[in-house]
């Protein structure tokens, strides 16, 4: 009997997931543990493996399909199985079984609404637009067609195999090429076989400068888009900011610094003391720790804190467990490798989801406060500027103090002022005065 | 090189075989004297006399009956059917007897006949003078069915028809009887079964047969203004039909409109579309394959409604320019 692969739920939040690339083609054969194909969820890009052995026997959907969770993608079985032309619709396994029984014994008495549907996923196609597709191994539901009624011509087939064809560059063009962010498909070679040399990538960049860029939003940044939108336009952000005196945390960190650095490796960096010290803080003001989900205020326990890593083309946030209970150095190799994973996109769902409060550091850039917005259900996040020597008044005498300004978005919704102003002040003292975390 | 008239021509390829063949003979109402119903024949009484251009009288059936007779004692007989609408008098003797005895008697008897009759509409002659019947006779096994479209194509075709051992109906469009070509002195065969490209092009495909050979290609002038490129193809004999020509010319252009004078219902050209939709030109399709033929109605003697009941230039223009989503 052939098994079902289902879009696997991720998380909480997945609704649908992305089908970035299969690994297997229909025919071969799959092992248990295998790779058998990439999708991307709400924030993350992760490779599903086959729980299954035998024969991949059909895929339902193409790359770029958007499909539900727990929805049947393909089937993995014995060798000429039988298994439905169209995928069972419905969540429900026994359904979809019964689905399959009806589908593949009585095709010829198809009701007509089951009729309907199967044309509905039918590409329209001239036969010479599919030969085309055959001959270049090319999805036809990759491609716009122009004809009537949205009918594939031969035409549309041949332009995409022209975009997709691979073109002949050097490797100095294809250098320059990728640090101006120019697709080497649009440029024309003039090389020995066409090969794209520097002189072309050039000549495109000057040639094209005049023309905006478009850019699709999709993937993470679509995600990121949505996520954004959604908290900016259904949370109330009050954004409180403080100055706090650095002094001491900076002797704190060059004391610890080679410390932790002989034994995990890693360098100490202050978002780690921030870290640390958000966490100690955290834990005497749940309120701040608390999430918002629908009706529901829930002042969480532990202390997960959610990390912004601004990656490629968008922004993810991986999280560390139970934060109040780490000591600085594995705070520091945690956060190290969390956001080169997240830089790789080798974050696993588990090391995305969960953040009950979440840091945004752009201290490593000229900036003072700015306004987070709030990671959801999260209710408040922390944005750190960058520590900057600033004259200060410390008992009537002007003295030159390294500088730092926090700025901390809540959601008034959950939180109100004075306790989230009560919680900011409580962390300044803390970072000016670090050893109190040692008590 | 002269230049002929298709009324002539066909003259001209009776009279020529007649004079080396002793066998051949026309026979036709009023064929002798008076020349035929459109003249073809005029002058030929003179020359071979009332023994081989014999007049016959007001029978269809009689005329055929004889012909196949004749046929089967070793002769070739011509025989011309005033107008083809009245081959329905005609059609027990040519399918019944005409298309079945070389079969039945294990080829030792033959009816080597050449059924010529004008076709089609155009002059005014109103319903029972204006069909054009081919597709009935190309059903049946047995017959092969001539739609010559040109003077040197119809001198030609008809040698060949003359010199083939089996009944073939050779229909000659009234509207083309006066059109002129380049045609040789000297006697020639065009094979049946070899279709004529009347004009390459690469974007689309128009085959068409009989008047329509010549609508087609004033279209194909037309579109060529709009930068399309089409290729006529006239496949001359619908029995044998030159299947390969026609192939090979769809597989390269990819589209095709098919395009006769009949009653598209039923017409000839659901088999050319057929045809090309189970050949190999299927997987080089990039449009629907388009059929043009007559509305399914009679031929009205109103001369207006009479060219909007069959297909003209516009109308392929049109639908050639459907087939490219240029419309």
């Amino acid at each position: 009997m052939a098994k079902e692969v289902f879009m696997p739920k991720l998380s909480s939040t997945m609704e649908v997931g992305t089908l970035l690339q299969w690994f297997k083609e229909e025919g071969e054969s799959v092992e248990i543990g295998e790779p058998l194909f990439e999708i991307m969820t709400d924030k993350i890009n992760i490779e599903v493996e086959s729980y299954e052995e035998g024969t991949l026997l059909k895929k339902y959907y193409q790359l770029d399909d958007e499909i539900p969770v727990n929805t049947v993608i393909a089937y993995i079985g014995e060798e000429s199985e039988a298994v439905p032309k169209d995928p069972p619709v419905g969540n429900d396994q026994e359904g979809s079984m019964e689905e399959r029984e009806s589908s593949s014994t009585t095709e010829a008495t198809e009701t007509e609404s089951n009729v309907k549907e199967s044309q509905s996923n039918k590409v329209r196609a001239t036969p010479s637009a599919r030969r085309v597709a055959r001959e270049n191994e090319i999805s036809l539901h990759s491609i716009q067609g122009s004809g009537p009624k949205g009918r594939i011509q031969e035409q549309d087939v041949a332009e995409m195999v022209s975009q997709t064809e691979t073109k002949l560059s050097t490797p100095l063009a294809e250098k320059i090429a990728k640090d101006k962010g120019i697709n080497l498909h649009n440029v024309q070679g003039t090389g020995s076989r066409n090969k794209i040399t520097k002189a072309d990538v050039i000549g495109h960049d000057t040639a094209s400068s005049d023309e905006p860029e478009r850019i699709q939003l999709k993937g993470l940044r679509k995600a990121v888009a949505a996520k954004m939108l959604e908290s900016a336009r259904s949370i109330p952000h009050v954004t409180l900011t403080t100055d706090v005196d650095m002094t001491k945390a900076m002797e704190m960190r060059q004391a610890l610094l080679p410390i932790i650095e002989e034994q995990t490796g890693y360098r100490l960096s202050y978002t780690e003391i921030i870290m640390k010290t958000t966490a100690h803080v955290l834990g005497s003001h749940p309120y701040v720790n608390a999430s918002l989900i629908e009706n529901e205020i829930i002042l969480n326990k532990s202390v997960h804190l959610g990390l912004a890593v601004a990656v490629e083309n968008g922004l993810i946030v991986p999280s560390i467990q139970h934060a109040e209970a780490k000591g600085l150095a594995e705070l520091t190799v945690m956060s190290k490798t969390l956001g080169k994973k997240a830089r790789n996109n080798q974050l696993t769902p588990e090391e995305m989801s969960g953040s009950t409060f979440t840091i945004s550091n752009l201290g490593m850039y000229a900036i003072d406060g700015f306004t987070p917005i709030i990671n959801p259900p999260e209710t408040a996040i922390l944005g750190v500027g960058r520590i900057v020597r600033k004259p200060v008044a410390i008992d009537n005498a002007m003295e030159i103090r390294p500088m730092m300004v926090l700025s901390l978005s809540f959601d008034h919704r959950a939180i109100d002022g004075a306790p989230a102003a009560a919680f900011l002040t409580e962390l300044k003292e803390c970072l000016e005065s670090p050893y109190g975390l040692l008590v | 090189m002269r230049e002929l008239t298709y009324l002539e021509a066909v003259r001209e390829a009776m009279s020529q075989e007649m004079r080396e063949n002793d066998d051949v003979f026309i026979l036709g109402e009023d064929i002798g004297v008076y020349g035929g119903a459109f003249g073809v024949t005029r002058g030929m009484i003179e020359e071979f006399g009332p023994e081989r251009v014999r007049n016959t009288p007001i029978s269809e059936s009689g005329i055929a009956g004889a012909a196949v007779g004749s046929a089967l004692t070793g002769m070739r007989p011509i025989l011309e059917l005033q107008f083809s609408d009245f081959i329905t008098i005609a059609l027990d003797q040519i399918v019944n007897q005409a298309a079945k005895l070389r079969y039945m008697y294990g080829g030792k008897g033959k009816v080597p006949m050449v059924l010529r009759t004008p076709s089609g509409s155009g002059t005014g002659a109103a319903a029972q003078h204006s069909q054009s019947l081919e597709a009935w006779v190309a059903h049946i096994p047995g017959l092969k069915v001539v739609q010559p479209s040109t003077a040197y194509d119809v001198k030609g075709l008809l040698k060949a028809a003359i010199d083939d051992d089996n009944p073939v109906i050779f229909y000659e469009h009234k509207l083309l009887y006066k059109t002129k070509s380049e045609v040789p002195v000297e006697s020639y065969s065009i094979p049946l079964g070899q279709a004529d490209i009347k004009r390459e092009g690469t974007d689309v495909t128009i085959v068409a047969t009989a008047i329509m050979v010549h609508r087609a290609l004033e279209a194909a002038e037309e579109l060529e203004k709009d930068g399309i490129s089409a290729e006529v193809i006239d496949p001359r004999t619908l029995v044998p039909l030159d299947e390969e020509t026609i192939v090979k010319s769809v597989s390269k252009t990819g589209r095709a409109v098919v395009v006769h004078e009949a009653v598209k219902r039923g017409g000839y050209g659901g088999e050319i579309a057929s045809m090309i939709a189970e050949s190999e030109a299927f997987d080089y399709m990039d449009a629907p394959i388009r059929r043009l033929g007559g509305v399914a109605a009679p031929i009205p003697y109103n001369p207006e409604l009479e060219k909007s009941a069959v297909p003209q230039v516009p109308d392929i223009i049109q639908a050639v320019k459907d087939t490219l989503n240029r419309a």
